[in-house]
């Protein structure tokens, strides 16, 4: 099938650049090898996205972003997974597992997923008390001891979270301060049943069937001490959906998607949005305006500059 | 589903801040599956239950007939539903 753009990704990136292309009147295809609405959509609240006094669900905005991109016109196949990018005579070839597909221009929006700690544990009791995401499965750790993993935005937020239901949450966080915005940070002041452990490494994760414990070190004075949680939530980072992109576009040391300021790849006619770009901030406002970028230059690139 | 009657039970435990879990009952719904919802954050008792039967304290988690399925496994749910 021929399509003027297609967009690989479907969360905020992905369908901001969906809005626009379609608007624009390009034929747009939008593929997700889920659903829509990426890791945004399992926020539980977003309080920083402007137009929302009030925040909204992650899951509530990605869903309206959704619906919109589809009224202009963007076709969006779900569980569709790229396989390989490839240029051929001026249009790019798209390889999912099930078909292959052709456009004039490709915006990369594939996202980024959380970063595991690589711990002794954390694979075995994935599920079993390790989590990668609160909203889906705090509920179940009513009245518990937990951890979280990390002390950025997600972190804290999440933490807050869970605070609806465990008893208690134990911040750790690796570098001597926590990165989240302030006015996270000032929510915790003299809050009860949370402790925060800075620069504390988590060496280990111990348990039978399901989590049982968990063991820090402290980075300056080298003591380890071994803490009784049934769960540990963690949020250290993301890391990209670049495996198909290897060979294809240029990539950072870490696997991003290295652009320019217009959100050009390596490969002309090929654009990156959102989380996968090589940058600093990782918000959803700047996944939109990336996407808005990417939309706008790939709609001048087929018009020839 | 060709014949109604031929589908087997399915349960779904989930979680209603779960965006995963809202995606796949739409899913079923969009299907015309019929299922039964248990929301294991009020429910307890049934949160044990689920996390003995499936191992797992994550959602959501299907139980079609007695089998559980552990997140939104699309291609796994069709097969056991017998979905094209």
């Amino acid at each position: 099938m021929n399509y003027d753009i297609i967009i690989i990704g479907g969360g905020p990136a992905g369908l901001t650049a969906g809005i626009y292309a379609s608007r624009a009147r390009l034929k747009t295809l939008l593929l997700e090898k889920n659903i829509t609405g990426g890791l945004a959509a399992t926020t539980d609240k977003l309080e920083n996205y402007p137009g929302f006094p009030d925040g909204i669900s992650g899951m509530d905005l990605l869903e309206r972003m959704r619906k919109q991109a589809e009224r202009f016109g963007t076709e969006i196949k779900e569980f569709e997974e790229v396989r390989d990018v490839k240029p051929l005579n001026k249009r790019i070839e798209i390889t999912t597992v099930q078909g292959k597909y052709s456009a004039l221009s490709v915006i990369i929006a594939s996202g980024s997923e959380p970063k595991k700690l690589n711990v002794p544990g954390e694979e075995k009791f994935r599920g079993r008390g390790v989590s990668y995401c609160a909203t889906c499965d705090g509920p179940l750790f009513g009245e518990k001891d937990v951890a979280v993993v990390g002390c950025g935005n997600s972190g804290l937020q999440e933490g807050e979270f869970l605070l609806k239901f465990v008893k208690s949450v134990t911040f750790v966080e690796f570098l001597p301060r926590m990165t989240a915005e302030k006015i996270l940070q000032e929510r915790f002041q003299n809050r009860k049943n949370t402790r925060f452990l800075l620069n504390h490494k988590l060496i280990r994760i111990n348990g039978g069937e399901t989590v049982s414990s968990i063991v820090v070190r402290d980075r300056e004075k080298g003591k380890e001490e071994e803490l009784p949680v049934s769960g540990v939530f963690v949020y250290v980072g993301f890391k990209p959906n670049s495996d198909f992109l290897k060979d294809v576009v240029k990539l950072d040391t870490s696997g991003f998607v290295v652009t320019n300021g217009k959100t050009e790849t390596s490969i002309p006619g090929i654009f990156a949005a959102g989380d996968i770009r090589s940058k600093d901030v990782r918000q959803v406002s700047t996944a939109v305006g990336e996407g808005t970028l990417a939309a706008i230059a790939a709609e001048k690139y087929i018009q020839g500059g | 589903m060709s014949e109604e009657k031929k589908q087997p039970k399915v349960v779904v435990s989930s979680t209603p801040s779960c965006p995963w879990c809202s995606r796949v009952k739409s899913y079923l719904r969009q299907r015309g599956v019929r299922f039964k919802e248990i929301d294991v954050s009020r429910d307890r008792a049934a949160a044990r239950d689920m996390v003995r039967r499936s191992g797992q304290m994550g959602v959501p988690v299907l139980l079609i007939g007695s089998r559980p399925i552990v997140g939104f496994n699309k291609s796994l749910i069709d097969r056991l539903l017998g979905l094209k």
